[in-house]
């Protein structure tokens, strides 16, 4: 049975999922003891910047070492899902919660939320002149390995990472972020995103504009981290190509500030092959029949089935 | 009797300020940006044996000499090749006589001058080096440091001879360490200097240098000056440089620690083709001032100057620095540009950037641009996204400047400083660095 919760209510039955293996995705999601486990928790989220609202009781869970998708459209609010989960001061959170680990990080600053665990990977990385990238990397892994990495072992482990991802250790003296290119900059995510080792990593766009082989090698970093510390993702994208050769457990595809469907790792094909164009249409309704494709092959569903069982916030 | 700073010192040791830094070209007094007052104790002793030059010539170390009147000799030898009917060519020498004859006084259409244009015009009709010659703290601050130096060390550098050499200066306690060195290069030479200007000891005291350059044709100079005293010292760091035809000179100023910090240079790019650059990295932490001034005087044809400065300021600093590109009547086809990046890291802070641009000639380029601002609301955002508050970012600044300067420190002695310094400011300091400064 195809179950999800949506804001304010409690589970609501969908139509069942006939994509082999999905059900068993939907299941272990949905059921009260994944809830409990769940390494991130976000329940009726709303959020506004400039007195408009941008998110409208947006819920999705995250179990720890799963790797889930967020998809959409331009302007659908996924980066700010990504930043209102970090703290963004320029969003506020205007409904709901986000549990991670088990505590609501609401009211914590984005360092807090950093050092609790999360990690977000910045769509445009800034530049920082005066900043040496070393002394950046020193500031921001302080404190979290107790004494054992910290000067040359420290040092060593990034010239280690710059290896793994094919960078120059040179750029270390660089300052942060200063003249790199687009790649070079991913790149730097990653790099931080191994270094720290978050329990959750929030990859927002982290493949756009990249060559083929940049791409590679931010997908050996996200593979590389699962590796190392089986930790979770959460990769925003509007490309299905990065997800390739990724384990996907949980796809969700947001229009308009709102969950518009959720499914398992086949609904990355069928959006490849679709687009977003039928959720946009209907993202109250049934985005498959919108699209006039076979219902049977759309490994998708909204939240509910028709606009009358969801909430008002949600209509 | 032993001099200090401390509260309780007597009438006579209380201390005087002597007037450091002036703009050549003044400009609004309560702007209070014209110049700065050093404060230093009268009779304050001078520190025994507190500065130590080591000179290498080609490769074998020579005993550094004293010989005072050595620059002046060599600057007054120079004098003949500068003559001023040299300098300008037949339109020029025509419209010369009116030029400086030409008073309100005699001529009523004739425009007022400032005092600074007054004593440009006074320059051209004598023109020598000797008179030219100036330092950028000025006469009162030269004259201090040179008096508590008790004469200079001469370094002299053979025709294409390659010079290194290190001046460090430690300061000690309740006393005022300085060193002075003369430089003449000679034709095509290369010399290199490195001055530490260092305090292993807390305290309180002065510490300072005083360096005059004289680069003959084609000569080539780079001076880095680090500069890491605990924040009881005042630093008085003073630079004076004439470049002939072709000579070129680079300088480097690392200003990292100190209470209170004054750097002056000037420059007479007085050969064609001659070229200075200057590049400035200061830290204005807690409640220390910086103050600087820096005169570059292109008086040759084609010279060309840079004036690059750098820095960080947090806590309830102070900082001004003044940057003078003067392109004088004569020298055409040159260009001067300066540039400063200041980073203010608290709202507390206060920076004053002063870049002039004095022009006498046609067929020149003057160019200055300054970039000061707080950290942007995205940079402090991707900071706290890793784990570094706002207060931790403030830090990383600091940290950030410390570490760039000790990675790029010339010598084992500044770069000692420096991490001396960074350790009493942060605890791992030593430790983070790791292999950097092994």
């Amino acid at each position: 049975m195809h179950s999800i919760e949506t804001p304010g209510t409690a589970a609501i039955a969908a139509k069942p999922i006939e994509t082999p293996g999905a059900a068993q995705a939907y299941t272990s999601l949905a059921s009260p003891g994944a809830q409990n486990t769940a390494l991130l928790d976000v329940r009726n989220l709303a959020a506004s910047a400039d007195d408009m609202q941008i998110l409208h009781g947006v819920s999705l869970s995250i179990g720890k070492g799963e790797t889930h998708v967020l998809m959409g459209p331009n302007g659908a609010g996924k980066s700010t899902l990504g930043r209102l989960i970090m703290g963004d001061p320029s969003y506020e959170q205007t409904a709901g919660s986000i549990l991670f680990d088990g505590s609501d990080i609401s009211e914590l600053s984005p360092d807090k939320r950093s050092r609790a665990g999360l990690f977000l990977s910045f769509q445009a990385p800034v530049e920082i002149p005066g900043v040496p990238l070393l002394s950046f990397l020193r500031a921001a892994a302080s404190g979290r390995f107790g004494q054992g990495l910290r000067g040359r072992k420290l040092r060593a482990r990034i010239e280690e990472l710059c290896d793994e991802l094919d960078m120059d250790p040179a750029y270390l003296d660089r300052e942060l972020g200063v003249g790199f290119s687009g790649g070079e900059k991913k790149k730097l995510e990653m790099l931080q995103l191994l270094l720290l080792a978050p329990k959750l990593a929030i990859l927002d766009e982290t493949d756009s504009g990249l060559d083929v082989d940049a791409l590679g090698v931010v997908s050996r970093g996200i593979d590389a981290y699962r590796e190392s510390c089986d930790g979770s993702l959460l990769i925003i994208t509007h490309n299905t190509r990065i997800l390739e050769h990724l384990k996907v457990d949980r796809v969700h595809v947001m229009v308009d500030g709102r969950i518009a469907a959720e499914g398992d790792a086949s609904l990355i094909p069928w959006i490849d092959r679709n687009g977003f164009e039928s959720f946009e249409n209907a993202s109250l309704s049934d985005p498959c029949c919108q699209a006039g494709d076979d219902i049977n092959a759309c490994p998708a569903r909204t939240p509910s089935a028709s606009a009358s069982s969801l909430p008002a916030e949600t209509r | 009797m032993q001099n200090s700073f401390a509260a309780g010192a007597t009438a006579q040791e209380a201390p005087k300020a002597i007037t450091v830094n002036a703009m050549p070209a003044a400009t609004w007094g309560w702007l209070k940006m014209n110049d700065a007052e050093a404060a230093v104790p009268a009779h304050l002793a001078s520190a025994p044996n507190a500065a130590r030059l080591e000179v290498e010539v080609n490769g074998k170390t020579v005993n550094p000499t004293r010989d005072a009147d050595a620059f002046e000799r060599a600057l007054d030898s120079a004098a003949g090749r500068y003559a001023l009917a040299q300098r300008l060519g037949a339109g020029d020498a025509a419209q010369q006589p009116s030029r400086q004859s030409a008073t309100p006084e005699k001529e009523l259409d004739a425009t007022a001058l400032s005092s600074y244009q007054s004593g440009a015009l006074d320059l051209e009709r004598t023109y020598t080096p000797a008179r030219a010659f100036k330092t950028g703290m000025g006469h009162e601050g030269f004259g201090y440091l040179s008096e508590v130096s008790r004469g200079p060390h001469l370094i002299a550098a053979p025709a294409h001879a390659s010079v290194c050499a290190t001046l460090h200066v430690c300061g000690a306690p309740g006393a005022a360490a300085v060193g002075a060195v003369d430089v003449v290069a000679s034709e095509g030479s290369n010399v290199s200097i490195t001055i530490a200007l260092d305090s292993p000891d807390e305290g309180e005291g002065i510490v300072g240098s005083a360096v005059r350059v004289l680069a003959g044709k084609g000569a080539r100079v780079s001076i880095a000056c680090i500069q890491t005293l605990a924040d009881g010292y005042t630093a008085l760091d003073d630079t004076g440089m004439f470049l002939a035809e072709g000579a070129q000179a680079s300088v480097r100023h690392d200003v990292l620690g100190a209470g209170a910090s004054f750097t002056g240079l000037s420059a007479d790019l007085r050969g064609d083709e001659s070229r200075a650059t200057v590049n400035v990295n200061y830290l204005g932490a807690r409640s220390q001032t910086r103050d600087f001034n820096y005169e570059i005087t292109h008086r040759g044809r084609n010279t060309e100057s840079n004036i690059s400065a750098n820095g960080v300021l947090a806590g309830e600093s102070k900082k001004c620095l003044r940057g003078t590109i003067d392109l004088t009547h004569g020298c055409k086809g040159s260009q001067g540009t300066e540039h400063e990046t200041v980073l203010l890291a608290d709202e507390r802070v206060r920076n004053k950037s002063v870049p002039v641009i004095l022009c006498d000639e046609d067929e020149v380029a003057g160019n200055h641009g300054a970039t000061i601002g707080h950290i942007r609301a995205d940079q402090l955002l991707y900071l706290t996204c890793r784990g570094i508050s706002e207060d931790a970012a403030e830090e990383l600044f600091i940290r950030a400047k410390l570490e760039d300067a000790a990675i790029a420190a010339p010598s084992r002695a500044a770069r000692a400083g420096i991490v001396r310094l960074g350790k009493r400011m942060f605890d791992d300091f030593e430790e983070s660095l790791g292999e950097e400064i092994a």
